[in-house]
């Protein structure tokens, strides 16, 4: 049923088209890009962006438009007001890529992450719709995201904003609910109905590149849905949907052949050999690190054609672009008409014409030696410095107790960045917060990273609702500020709870994984003011450690009946002979009546006696017979 | 003249004993300073309802104003919190920490001396003992409290299981004085700091009863009786009101008793509970939670009716019996156990498995912390060797109070008998 449904959307305009003329948006409704940027270290950043919207009285009146129908009737069910969805994979490597893409926004920790804004009255109905939406959506996207129940879910208090613009009158009503799956493999089933949603359905344009073996092969991906009504200066509100994908793929293992997908050893006369070593020879060769030179094609990397344009889609947007010096050589099929923004100075754009041929794209080898050696800056433009480094890591050893220890560093030389770092820990993870400690080290100045010191400053603020067995997890935010230069050690102790033996996963011994922080990085006061004075609020940008991988004790559990007999034996013993001592009379050893089991002994004994007396005379009549018989032959 | 002598000399004793318990102490606190928080997380002596850390971050959380009820890491009484609260941080000023807890030992040690003095254990009321003469005095059995490694351990890993020792300690030495009122108040502090030591109840009433007794002017042991319930009742509700006026709710009720009624955390301790309930099948946790909480209570009766005559022996068989099968005990009951059972040193002679208990008791000892290491750090061996641990431990701990229990009950005996003395004799 909901197949048919969705299908029917790219259809529905053409049906509406007489009502739905005058009060659509002069803007087309739908579009998409594909952003390729060459990353250092031969790896390439795809980013695919789909967005459409419907105007909010459409939508409110079932006319959904772009929007899918099967997202939009869940969102109306729900009263759910913004939404946000990630399925991530994979860790996004700062000091060699450099800034995350949307400034980090569009990325979840490892699994399954969601947050939504819900319309409800009270706590109560903001979790059953809460229930609703994340049960709807499990179904959806064919992810476990039923499993978001009161432990995993909590409700941020500093974290999160609205990325939308709501009337004033609904922020009120307004819960926001945030649910973290870590341990959710992403895969191809939550591709398949993350493409579904989109008007071409992955059948051409850009979304046509879109496989599941190349996207989750790579070495960081992101999948994100994001819903919020949108309200232009001086036009009617519209809700809005954008789906992302980004990924890095590594160039070189996105092009081995998928007929032949096992790595094996590069044969001798491919082997790229650094020649200046003094023992290169002809059967002695040292790898060069030649990871810089990259050579590829959009077929190639992606293992598909790209299908043309969508038809759909705004005929204005380019649907391909590509973020690498002017210098960089890029060929492309023909027809394809390349446009270079004036302002920058990095990033070309192709449009497409408008049949559904192929659309080809390749960067091709630019050598590093001969008459005109190019170098990395004519390849690919430098990443940006992010304006914080985050990881996090578990201290410690044994399974009682254990720390996490956070270390976050403000790479900027001149301004000191505010952010808030946000926990979300299962309850089996105990943590004291008495024992959280920063600690500061300088990189310049006097001590310049000699000496680490507790700082009573970088924390400003924590928010902390802690957690209860079996109930809710631990939510902990800290609204730190670090003064540029800066490495900031934050720590705490936990301990490891045991549980009940049912409650550990099939395989236990692999361990829980534990969610990743999530941080918010505060605008600061200088573009929080530049953004006032134009009437907007200043963007914040986001970034998330990895996740933890969280070992706890286990019990035996192949023995709860060994248990349960163990246990309770000992009990019965130590009852058992407590009782006996008390309710029992004491008498003397040959007073009292006979117990049967003395009085067995004593039969025994004096049938044993009667026995050994009959022996004995039988064996005395023998000897005198014999004695007899002795006498008589004499 | 000679008696004054005497007993002057004794509190001398006493008062050189106490220094030497508090110096020892006191070494160990400050000689080792890794010492103090070592322990502190040892599971032997630190669980969920005393742990000091648990404490720290309860304290923590009441001193920035979040609930320390709204999470799963304290679980102890309300009051606790103003204490310490009074004191320098811990982690700054360890020392006043340590000496506060070293007081409390030494007031235990003072309780104990009193109990020991007071001849309770061989002659009470209704009964005097045929071994009468063979007894220790005060001094020895609060040195061997004090000297005692349990007890020293426990004062260094500071859990607050100390302070309920102290105030049953004191609610024994103040009915065995005929404080009645005081001896109660005593009895529910201990009660609303873990709970458990409200099944004292019974025996104490007795003990109070027999020791205020006037053959002339008799009074019913009844009305006694409904007096203390009174007063314990009472002062326990004093005492809840005036938490939740502390709190400001009564979320402190579940989370400081309800975990003792229903197990949630299951963390390892010394005690048969926490594996059988994390082996425990779901559907059938509350029935053998009923039936674990049923056979602990069941002692409190059988005990006080079968050995009427002598109610420090009750208190003291009671004592042993939580040490073993209360939700979450540690080695801070067995040393209250212990250190009552040197009152009792006129029964020794009729122990029957002395050897094979201290035996018992010193192969838990020192395998116990050495399996727990193999399975939590060493990761060679798994949950059952700490598990058959404990199962020994409890074991050698029952035959213990079950052989103390025999003893005495011979000793009864043989005022009836008195030429069975010295002869084998059997139960029928």
């Amino acid at each position: 049923m909901q197949l048919s449904f969705t299908s029917l959307i790219p259809l529905l305009p053409f049906f509406l088209s007489p009502v739905s003329a005058s009060t659509a948006p002069a803007a087309a409704d739908y579009h998409e890009q594909l952003n390729l940027k060459p990353l250092p270290q031969n790896s390439l950043l795809a980013s695919f962006n789909f967005r459409s919207n419907t105007s909010l009285p459409e939508f409110e009146a079932h006319n959904f438009r772009f929007f899918p129908r099967s997202l939009g009737q869940i969102l109306q069910h729900a009263g759910t007001r913004e939404l946000h969805l990630r399925f991530s994979l994979g860790r996004w490597d700062a000091e060699t890529w450099g800034a995350r893409p949307w400034d980090g926004t569009k990325e979840g920790g490892t699994g399954v992450e969601l947050w939504a804004w819900l319309d409800a009255e009270s706590d109560a109905e903001a979790d059953q719709k809460w229930l609703t939406l994340t049960n709807a959506l499990s179904g959806l996207f064919c992810a476990s995201l039923n499993f978001i129940d009161s432990t995993r879910t909590t409700r941020p208090v500093m974290s999160f904003r609205p990325e939308g613009d709501h009337p004033n009158t609904t922020m009120d009503n307004m819960h926001l609910l945030h649910g973290v799956l870590p341990r959710e493999v992403v895969c191809t089933e939550n591709l398949t109905p993350f493409l579904k949603l989109l008007p071409c359905k992955g059948k051409a344009g850009v979304s046509s590149l879109l496989d599941g073996h190349k996207l989750f092969d790579a070495s960081w991906q992101s999948m994100a849905i994001d819903v919020k009504p949108v309200c232009p200066v001086g036009e009617e509100c519209v809700l809005q949907i954008e789906q992302t994908i980004d990924m890095v793929l590594d160039i070189e293992r996105s092009k081995r052949p998928r007929d032949n997908p096992i790595p094996r050893p590069i044969p001798g006369h491919e082997l790229k050999c650094n020649t200046t070593k003094p023992y290169h020879a002809e059967d002695t060769c040292f790898p060069t690190d030649s990871l810089n030179a990259q050579e590829w094609t959009l077929d190639q990397i992606f293992g598909k054609h790209m299908l043309g344009n969508c038809p759909l889609t705004d005929p204005k947007t380019p649907p391909v672009c590509i973020q690498a010096p002017h210098s960089r050589d890029v060929f492309t099929s023909m027809d394809v008409q390349e446009l270079k923004e004036s302002g920058n100075e990095n990033q070309r754009c192709y449009l497409l014409p408008s049949n559904e041929e192929e659309f080809h794209l390749a960067l091709p080898f630019m050598p590093r030696d001969g008459d005109r050696p190019k170098t990395d800056a004519d390849e690919f433009v430098q990443p940006a410095t992010p304006l914080l480094y985050a990881e996090r890591s578990l201290t410690g050893h044994g399974q009682e107790h254990g720390g996490v220890q956070a270390i976050l560093t403000n790479p900027s030389p001149d301004s000191e960045v505010e952010f808030v770092y946000m926990e979300s820990l299962p309850w089996f993870m105990r943590i004291y917060l008495h024992t959280l400690k920063a600690r500061i080290s300088h990189r310049t100045g006097s001590d310049a990273g000699q000496t680490l010191r507790d700082d009573d400053e970088v924390i400003q603020e924590i928010y902390y609702r802690p957690f209860l067995d079996r109930k809710r997890g631990t939510q902990l935010e800290i609204r730190m500020k670090i003064p540029p230069g800066s490495t900031v050690f934050m720590s705490y102790d936990f301990e490891k709870t045991i549980l009940r033996y049912t409650e550990y996963p099939p395989d236990a011994n692999r361990g829980f994984d534990v969610a990743a922080a999530v941080i918010t990085i505060l605008p600061s006061n200088s573009t929080a003011a530049a953004a006032a004075a134009v009437g907007k609020v200043a963007r914040t940008s986001n970034l998330r450690t990895t996740g933890m991988l969280l070992n706890l004790p286990t019990p035996d559990f192949s023995m709860p009946y060994n248990v349960i007999i163990f246990t309770s034996t000992c009990i019965a013993l130590a009852f058992g002979g407590l009782y006996n001592i008390l309710v029992r009379r004491f008498v003397g050893r040959d007073e009292g009546p006979e117990v049967s089991l003395v009085k067995l002994r004593r039969r025994l004994q004096e049938a044993v006696q009667k026995l050994k007396g009959r022996i004995q005379e039988k064996l005395g009549v023998a000897s005198k017979e014999a004695k007899k018989l002795e006498a008589k032959s004499d | 003249m000679a008696k004054d002598n005497s007993s002057l000399q004794a509190t001398t004793g006493t008062a050189g004993l106490f220094v030497v318990a508090a110096a020892l102490r006191l070494l160990l606190f400050t000689a080792f300073p890794g010492l103090p928080n070592l322990l502190t997380g040892r599971v032997e002596i630190s669980t969920p309802v005393t742990s000091f850390k648990r404490l720290q971050e309860g304290l923590f959380l009441y001193n920035h104003n979040v609930s320390p009820y709204d999470g799963g890491v304290y679980h102890q009484a309300p009051l606790l919190l103003p204490l310490f609260s009074l004191l320098p941080d811990p982690s700054t000023y360890p020392i006043f920490t340590y000496i506060l807890y070293i007081l409390v030992d030494l007031l235990s040690a003072n309780a104990l001396y009193k109990i020991a003095e007071s001849k309770e254990g061989a002659i009470s009321r209704l009964y005097t003992s045929p071994r009468k003469e063979k007894r220790w005095s005060g001094y020895i059995v609060a040195a061997l409290f004090l000297l005692n490694p349990f007890t020293i351990a426990t004062c260094v890993g500071r859990p607050t299981s100390v302070f309920t020792t102290c105030a049953i300690l004191h609610a024994v030495a103040k009915a065995l004085s005929g404080n009645i009122f005081t001896s109660m108040l005593s009895l529910s502090f201990a009660a609303y700091l873990s709970m458990y030591p409200l099944l004292l109840l019974p025996p104490m009433v007795i003990l109070a009863y027999d020791r205020t007794y006037n053959p002339k002017a008799p009074k019913s042991l009844g009305q006694l009786a409904g007096m203390c319930t009174l007063v314990v009742g009472g002062s326990l509700g004093l005492l809840f009101l005036s938490s939740y006026a502390l709190t400001g709710s009564w979320e402190f009720l579940s989370s400081t008793y309800g975990i003792q009624l229903t197990l949630t955390d299951l963390t390892p301790n010394a005690g048969l509970w926490w594996y059988f309930f994390t082996e425990m099948f779901d559907s059938f946790r509350s029935f053998f939670l009923g039936v674990f909480w049923l056979h602990l209570s069941s002692y409190t009766p059988a005990l006080t009716i079968r050995l009427r005559q002598q109610p420090l022996a009750v208190t003291t068989l009671l004592l042993g019996i939580f040490a073993i099968f209360k939700p979450y005990p540690s080695i801070a009951d067995t040393s209250l156990f212990l250190s009552l059972v040197p009152c009792f040193r006129h029964v020794f002679p009729l122990l029957r498995y002395s050897f094979v208990t201290s035996s018992v008791v010193l192969y838990g000892t020192f395998l116990g912390p050495a399996f727990y290491h193999l399975w939590i750090y060493a990761g060679s061996g798994n949950a059952n060797f700490f598990y058959a641990i404990t199962l020994v431990w409890s074991l050698g701990l029952s035959l213990l109070v079950s052989d103390l229990a025999f003893a005495i009950l011979r000793d009864e005996w043989e005022v009836e008998r008195p030429e069975m003395r010295g002869k084998e004799i059997r139960q029928i």
